[in-house]
C-alpha cells in the first residue's frame, strides 16, 4: 500500500515525527520545518505540539518517548495521535498517512523498541538514522540498506544538525509504504529482535564510553556539597543576567507606551474613547509587553543551559531537597520560572513526567516570588525600615525565603492529602556535555514569548479594560472642595481621588473593606488589593490613584505620599502592623488571575485553579492576620 | 531486574546497582514482572543483559550503559530505584573511569 492510497486529500497529509528522547529528534524536525515551525498544545492534554506544513504535509513532532507502551503522559498522547484520535490544534485529527521514526545511530540498539512499536502500527513508514556524523566519529558503522532490509521499510541516514541527508529522507516520505516486515510486541521478543537486527547491520567499538572529563563534571554538579554550590552560582548568575539585562528594554518597552499613551491622548478629545485607548488598552498592553524581556531571557537562557547538559545535573541536585516535601527534581525548572513569572512557570511544568507532581508544581509555583512581586516589596520594606538599608534587604530576600517555604509546605500538605502517594523517584538520561544549540534555543524562545503574549496578553489586556472600565465609570463628576490657593495640578489629583472613591472599584472597595478590617486595611488599601487581581504590580499605581490622584508611582516623591497617606479619619494608612500584614499578604496570595487561568488549563480544570486560589487566600489571609494581631500588641 | 527479596538475589550471584564499586562493570539482570518501572528502565537501555559501568556512586547514581548499546549513554537513577536493579559483575576493573586507583 503507497502512502498516496492511504491519503486521499493531500492537504491533510500527517506525518508523525516518533522518537526517543535525546535523539536530535527537535533539531531534526526544525531542519525540516525551520520557521513554518509552530506551537500549539494537543487538546485537553499539558503536552506542547509542535507542526509544520511541509512538502504538503502536516508534519507532527510528538513528544521524546522511551516506549509508546508506558503509562506517562507523552506516551500516553504519541498513542493518541497515532490512533488518530489526537492532533495539535487547529489540525484535523485523523490517521497519520506515514510515521517517521528517528532514531540516535550512537544508541541503535535502545531505538528499536520504539521502531518495533512503530511497525506493529502498520502505517507507512521511514526510518531516520541521525546523529550519522556522531556515528562515524565514534567508530560506529551502520549498514543503513541492511536494516531497510531487515525492517521492511526504507531507512536513511541523517544529520539534524548538518543537514546531511535530509532532502533524501524527505524524498523518502512522498513515497513511504507500510513495512512489509513485521514485528513482535512483546518486550522480550522486541529486545531479541532488536538484538538481531543490531548484530546484522552494526559494527561497534565494544569500549564503553569512558569520558574522564563527563565522569569528573558529573561528579562534581552532583555532588551533596559542590553540586549545590554550583547550582547556586549558576543560578545566581542566570537571575543576575535576566535583571540586569531585562532591565534596558522594559525601561524602553515603558517609555515607548507612555509616549504612545501620551500621543493618543493628545490626538483624541478627552472622553470614553480616550480613556478607553489610553488607560485600558495601551496600559494594558503595555503592562504585559514589559514582562516580555524577562520572559524571553529566561526561556533562551534556560535553554542554552539545557542544551549544555547541565540542567538534567541540576535536577538531580535539587531532588533530594524537593523529594521529602512531595516533589520531584523534575519540578526545579517550572519553580525557578516562576520567579520571573508563574506563567511561564506553570507552562514548564510540562517536564514533570509524574501527574501527580506536576500537579503539586502548578499548585504551589505562584508562592515563588514573582517579578511583578518587586515593586510591593520595594514599597513596603521602605515603609518598614526607611533609613536602614540593610534591613530593607533582609526584609527583601526574606520574602523570597518565605514565598519558598510556603511552597514546600504546602506541596507537603497536598501530597499527603487530595495527591497521595510517593513522589516518582527520578530516573533520567544524562545527555553528553556540548555546547548549545543557538538556533534551537531562539526558536523555542520564540515560541515561548508567543505562547505568552497570545496566552496572558490577552488576558491581561481584557481584564485591564475592566479594572479600568470599573474605576473610571460612573463618570459623575464627583463635587470636590479645594483649598482656595490650590493649583490646577492639586485641583487634579483631588479630583482624581474623588473620581476612585466613587467608582464602581471605589463603592466596592467600600462593601468589602469588612473582610479586610481585621488585616487593618481601610478602604483605599482594600481597592489596591482588589485591583492586584489583575496583577500584583498594580498595587502600586492603584494606591498612588488613591491616596494622591497620580498614578505616577515611580516618582520618590509619590512613594513618600504613599507612604504618608492617611486614612479618611485621619490616621496613617501604613501603620507598622498593616505594612507587615500587607507584606505578609502579597507574599502569599494568588493575586494574579492571569496565573489562575493558565493554572485551569495546565493542571487541566478550574477545580485546581480554585483550590489554588482557596489555599492561597486562606493562608495569606490566616498569615496577614497573625502579623497584624501581633504586630499591634507588640507595639 | 527489580528484586524486592534481595537475599535470594545474592544466592544467584547478582547485587543490587548500589553495590557495584566505581568503575566496577556489569549486566543487567532481570527477574519479576513487567511493572511500569521496569517498563520504563528497559525502554531507557537498563535491559537484561545489558552492560553497564558504575559511574558515580550515591544520590544519584549514574551509571554507564555500554557495549551493547553502541556507543553508550549514561543514565542517572535515584538511590531507590537503584537499589532495585541488580547486576551480575562482569569484572572488577583496575582503575576507575577517571583514572584514579580504585578503592
Amino acid at each position: 500500500m503507497s502512502s498516496v492510497e492511504s491519503a486521499p486529500e493531500i492537504s491533510s497529509r500527517i506525518i508523525a515525527v516518533l522518537g526517543n528522547p535525546n535523539v536530535g529528534k527537535t533539531t531534526l524536525f526544525n531542519r525540516i520545518a525551520g520557521i513554518r515551525a509552530k506551537t500549539s498544545n494537543f487538546p485537553g492534554t499539558t503536552q506542547d505540539a509542535r507542526h509544520a506544513e511541509c512538502c504538503g504535509a502536516m508534519l507532527i513532532d510528538l513528544p521524546g518517548i522511551y516506549s509508546l507502551d508506558l503509562d506517562v503522559s507523552e506516551s500516553v498522547v504519541c498513542r493518541q495521535v497515532l490512533d488518530g484520535d489526537l492532533a495539535p490544534a487547529g489540525v484535523d485529527a485523523h490517521v497519520p498517512n506515514a510515521i517517521l521514526v528517528v532514531i540516535d545511530a550512537t544508541n541503535l540498539m535502545r531505538n528499536m523498541t520504539i521502531v518495533a512499536e512503530a511497525i506493529a502500527k502498520r502505517l507507512p513508514m521511514v526510518v531516520a538514522v541521525n546523529m550519522m556524523d556522531l556515528a562515524k566519529r565514534r567508530g560506529i558503522h551502520i549498514d543503513l540498506e541492511r536494516f531497510g532490509e531487515c525492517i521492511g521499510c526504507t531507512v536513511v541516514g541523517c544529520s539534524g544538525k548538518t543537514g546531511e541527508g535530509v532532502d533524501e529522507l524527505m524524498q523518502a516520505l512522498d513515497s513511504a509504504t507500510i513495512p512489509d516486515r513485521s514485528a513482535p510486541t512483546e518486550l522480550d521478543a522486541i529486545e531479541a529482535w532488536g538484538d538481531d537486527i543490531y548484530s546484522l547491520v552494526a559494527a561497534a567499538r565494544e569500549t564503553p564510553v569512558n569520558d574522564r572529563l563527563t565522569d569528573r563534571l558529573d561528579r562534581t554538579f552532583t555532588h551533596p556539597l559542590l553540586g549545590v554550590v554550583t547550582f547556586a552560582v549558576v543560578m545566581t548568575g542566570l537571575f543576575w543576567v535576566i535583571f540586569k539585562l531585562a532591565a534596558i528594554p522594559m525601561d524602553l518597552i515603558d517609555a515607548w507606551f507612555g509616549t504612545l499613551g501620551g500621543w493618543v491622548a493628545g490626538l483624541l478629545p478627552e472622553g470614553p474613547i480616550s480613556g478607553l485607548l489610553v488607560d485600558g488598552i495601551i496600559a494594558g498592553i503595555g503592562g504585559t509587553v514589559i514582562f516580555l524581556p524577562q520572559i524571553v531571557l529566561l526561556f533562551f537562557l534556560l535553554a542554552l543551559l539545557e542544551g549544555t547538559g547541565y540542567l538534567a545535573r541540576a535536577s538531580f541536585v535539587i531532588d533530594r531537597v524537593l523529594r521529602p516535601f512531595g516533589m520531584s527534581g523534575h519540578a526545579f525548572v517550572p519553580l525557578l520560572s516562576s520567579h520571573a513569572c508563574a506563567i511561564p512557570g506553570i507552562m514548564a511544568a510540562r517536564s514533570v513526567p509524574d501527574p501527580k507532581d506536576r500537579l503539586a508544581t502548578i499548585l504551589v509555583a505562584p508562592f515563588m516570588s514573582c517579578s511583578a512581586r518587586i515593586p510591593v516589596y520595594v514599597l513596603l520594606t521602605v515603609i518598614l525600615f526607611p533609613d536602614s538599608p540593610g534591613m530593607q534587604a533582609i526584609a527583601f530576600t526574606s520574602c523570597y525565603v518565605i514565598g519558598v517555604l510556603a511552597g514546600l509546605f504546602s506541596s507537603l500538605i497536598v501530597r499527603r492529602t487530595i495527591l497521595r502517594g510517593p513522589s516518582r523517584p527520578m530516573a533520567m538520561e544524562l545527555p553528553s556535555y556540548r555546547f548549545p544549540d543557538l538556533k534551537a534555543a531562539s526558536m523555542l524562545t520564540y515560541d515561548r514569548a508567543m505562547m505568552f503574549l497570545r496566552k496572558a496578553g490577552t488576558l491581561i489586556v481584557a481584564i485591564s479594560i475592566v479594572l479600568w472600565w470599573l474605576g473610571a465609570y460612573p463618570n459623575s463628576g464627583s463635587p470636590i472642595d479645594p483649598p482656595v490657593d490650590a493649583t490646577p495640578e492639586q485641583v487634579e489629583l483631588l479630583t482624581a481621588k474623588a473620581q476612585a472613591k466613587n467608582s464602581f472599584l471605589g463603592r466596592i472597595g467600600d462593601t468589602i473593606q469588612p473582610v479586610f478590617e481585621p488585616l487593618g486595611y481601610d478602604r483605599q488599601l482594600t481597592i489596591g488589593v482588589l485591583a492586584s487581581f489583575a496583577a500584583r504590580e498594580v498595587f502600586v499605581s492603584t494606591m498612588a490613584v488613591q491616596v494622591v490622584g497620580s498614578d505616577d508611582a515611580e516618582d520618590d516623591s509619590v512613594l513618600a505620599s504613599i507612604a504618608n497617606a492617611t486614612r479618611d479619619d485621619g490616621t496613617p494608612v501604613f501603620t507598622r502592623a498593616t505594612s507587615w500584614s500587607l507584606l505578609v499578604y502579597y507574599i502569599l496570595a494568588m493575586l494574579c488571575l492571569p496565573t489562575l487561568v493558565v493554572t485551569a488549563k495546565e493542571a487541566g480544570g478550574w477545580r485546581w485553579a480554585w483550590l489554588q486560589l482557596g489555599w492561597m487566600t486562606l493562608l495569606a489571609y490566616s498569615g496577614a492576620l497573625i502579623a497584624y494581631q501581633a504586630v499591634s500588641l507588640l507595639s | 531486574m527489580i528484586d524486592h527479596t534481595q537475599s535470594n538475589a545474592h544466592a544467584n550471584g547478582s547485587i543490587p546497582l548500589t553495590q557495584l564499586t566505581r568503575g566496577q562493570s556489569g549486566r543487567v539482570q532481570i527477574d519479576g514482572a513487567a511493572t511500569d518501572e521496569i517498563k520504563m528502565l528497559r525502554a531507557m537501555g537498563l535491559r537484561p543483559n545489558a552492560s553497564i559501568t558504575m559511574c558515580r556512586l550515591g544520590e544519584p547514581c549514574i551509571i554507564s550503559l555500554s557495549g551493547a548499546c553502541g556507543g553508550g549513554c549514561r543514565i542517572g537513577l535515584a538511590k531507590e530505584i537503584a537499589g532495585r536493579v541488580m547486576i551480575n559483575v562482569e569484572r572488577q576493573s583496575e582503575t576507575q573511569p577517571d583514572g584514579q586507583s580504585n578503592g
